[in-house]
């Protein structure tokens, strides 16, 4: 997820991410950040924050596990907002868009 | 953006009762090896064998995978499962009704009890075939994985309704045909339609998504459902209707064989293409599997030539603890401790500092496992072989080693408690 330094919500975008770096994806071992599982973070209401995020696969079995991390670690990054999370297949999640960290946790050669 | 549903597990209570008593079962089945050795060195229709098989087959091959498969329907259907409740009636049945028939067949004694507990294994296929119809009826698409798993939950039933006919023929004698022929129909169903399709099935779901494989086209998928089904069709009509007859029969073992072909090619693609190069012990634990269920397959043609028990004896034996308990013993820690874990984590995940499921169970065991296994499987297949029954009261005892491991760890990731810290 790329954050331009001209974003009105920059600040609070570095933050949500340094949150969210926390949530693993516990059958991969890496976070859902590195694997570029989160398309996109909204703030224009003052009383929430939205992520909008895929799995890596539908009806993933740790999937409620990961949406519930990414709530937790964004209500605690940001106490006075509720934090919702939208989940899309569209696009779908795929090796592109893993970080090069993410790929050198994964063992991608 | 609207909210995907992505569906919830099946509650742990519906679940993890499988695994401990499938863990139970495995000990049971390695003492039992022990104290019958000799039993493997003579016609398999004794009731040692019938003890070791059906706790095999029953107690831990299908209990273990009545718990992945309750886990993982909703994975594969993308839907949660149809009913938890049917699922636990699963469990009671099934384990009541394996304690009854294991016990009838040790003690050769076949009466009412007997058919009672071939009526509850009975209902536990019905349960478990009714969970399974239900949770994938509304899958949004077809898809050859879903087949698999309903074919193969049909093909469990029929195998279940056939050994309730041979018990009853056991305590109350009304068939016309050859008990013992009968017997191999019943074992064939059991082991190419029940495990064999179960296993393609959920391995072309689960293999793809630990590998994170690309490869997605189904129609190897689809040829091999359909190639698998037809050679077991064949051979159980013809087997029935005319007596086995060994062309005919290595003409069918071609046709099931040609349907594993494309199965495997269908995994080899998505090995291939996989983005996860490094390859977990558990993944290992299954190829090696694959390599006893081959052998067990070409052992066939053997055992139809050659009337030395032993070869039939080999197959069996490769197929159980070879290619089924292999898969097991591997996925189990696929599985189980990713289960608990959501029980423990999924709500404080993000929260607090939580252990990954792979922190659950010991790695280092089942490292241990997978080579001890190996040896357990191999130094049996040579005693079997040989005749032998010192060997096989020896590789016996590599297999209590192995299951002791497996115990271990299993107990492990049952008995964890939330670590908040």
């Amino acid at each position: 997820m790329i954050i331009e330094p001209n974003d009105p919500f920059a600040a609070e975008k570095h933050l949500a991410v340094e949150a969210l770096f926390k949530v693993i994806d516990p059958e991969l071992f890496v976070n859902v950040i590195d694997l570029g599982m989160v398309y996109n973070l909204d703030f224009e209401k003052s009383d929430c924050v939205k992520v909008l995020m895929t799995l890596t696969s539908p009806h993933c079995p740790m999937g409620e596990a990961i949406k519930n991390g990414a709530k937790n670690a964004l209500e605690i990054a940001f106490p006075d907002r509720v934090a919702i999370v939208d989940l899309t297949f569209d696009p779908p999640w795929s090796i592109d868009v893993v970080s090069e960290e993410g790929k050198r946790q994964l063992g991608v050669e | 953006m609207a909210d995907i549903n992505i569906g919830n597990a099946p509650p742990n209570s519906a679940i993890l009762p499988f695994y401990a008593t499938g863990a139970l079962s495995f000990l049971i089945l390695c003492l039992l090896l022990f104290f019958s050795a000799d039993s493997l060195s003579v016609h398999y229709f004794n009731p040692q064998s019938l003890t070791i098989v059906h706790t095999a087959a029953l107690g831990w091959g299908t209990m273990i995978i009545f718990g992945a498969a309750h886990q993982l329907l909703p994975v594969v259907c993308e839907r949660d499962l149809f009913s938890p409740k049917i699922a636990s009636l699963c469990w009671y049945s099934l384990t009541l009704g394996i304690v009854l028939l294991t016990t009838s067949f040790w003690y050769s004694s076949y009466n009412w009890t007997t058919i009672i507990g071939a009526i509850l294994i009975n209902l536990s296929a019905i349960a478990y075939l009714v969970n399974s119809i239900f949770t994938s009826r509304v899958c949004k698409k077809y898809s050859a994985v879903r087949m698999f798993v309903v074919t193969s939950s049909i093909w469990f039933l029929f195998t279940a309704f056939v050994g309730l006919l041979l018990v009853i023929n056991l305590a109350f004698p009304f068939f016309q045909k050859n008990h013992l022929e009968i017997l191999k129909l019943h074992a064939h169903a059991g082991l190419a339609g029940w495990f064999l399709q179960l296993v393609t099935g959920i391995s072309s779901k689960l293999v793809p998504m630990f590998l994170l494989g690309k490869y997605t086209k189904e129609k190897f998928l689809n040829i091999s459902c359909i190639l698998q089904n037809l050679g077991l069709i064949l051979f159980l009509v013809d087997g029935y209707l005319f007596g086995l007859n060994p062309n005919r029969t290595i003409l069918y073992t071609v046709i099931v064989l040609s349907g594993i072909v494309f199965w495997m090619v269908f995994l080899q693609k998505n090995y291939k293409e996989r983005i996860r190069k490094k390859i977990d012990v558990q993944m290992k634990h299954t190829f090696v599997s694959f390599v006893f269920l081959g052998i067990s397959v070409l052992l066939i043609p053997v055992i139809l030539y050659f009337t030395n028990i032993q070869w039939a004896n080999l197959y069996g034996t490769l197929l159980f603890m070879g290619w089924i308990t292999g898969i097991i013993l591997g996925k189990t820690f696929k599985t189980l401790p990713f289960i608990v874990w959501n029980g423990h984590y999924k709500n404080l995940s993000g929260k607090i500092k939580v252990p990954l499921p792979k922190h659950l169970y010991n790695e280092k065991i089942v490292e241990w496992q997978f080579w001890v296994y190996i040896a357990a499987v191999v130094v049996l297949a040579i005693g079997i072989i040989l005749k032998n029954a010192l060997v096989i009261k020896f590789a016996s005892l590599i297999w209590i080693a192995v299951a002791s491991l497996y115990i271990f760890n299993v107990l492990k990731t049952l008995l964890h408690k939330t670590k908040t810290q």
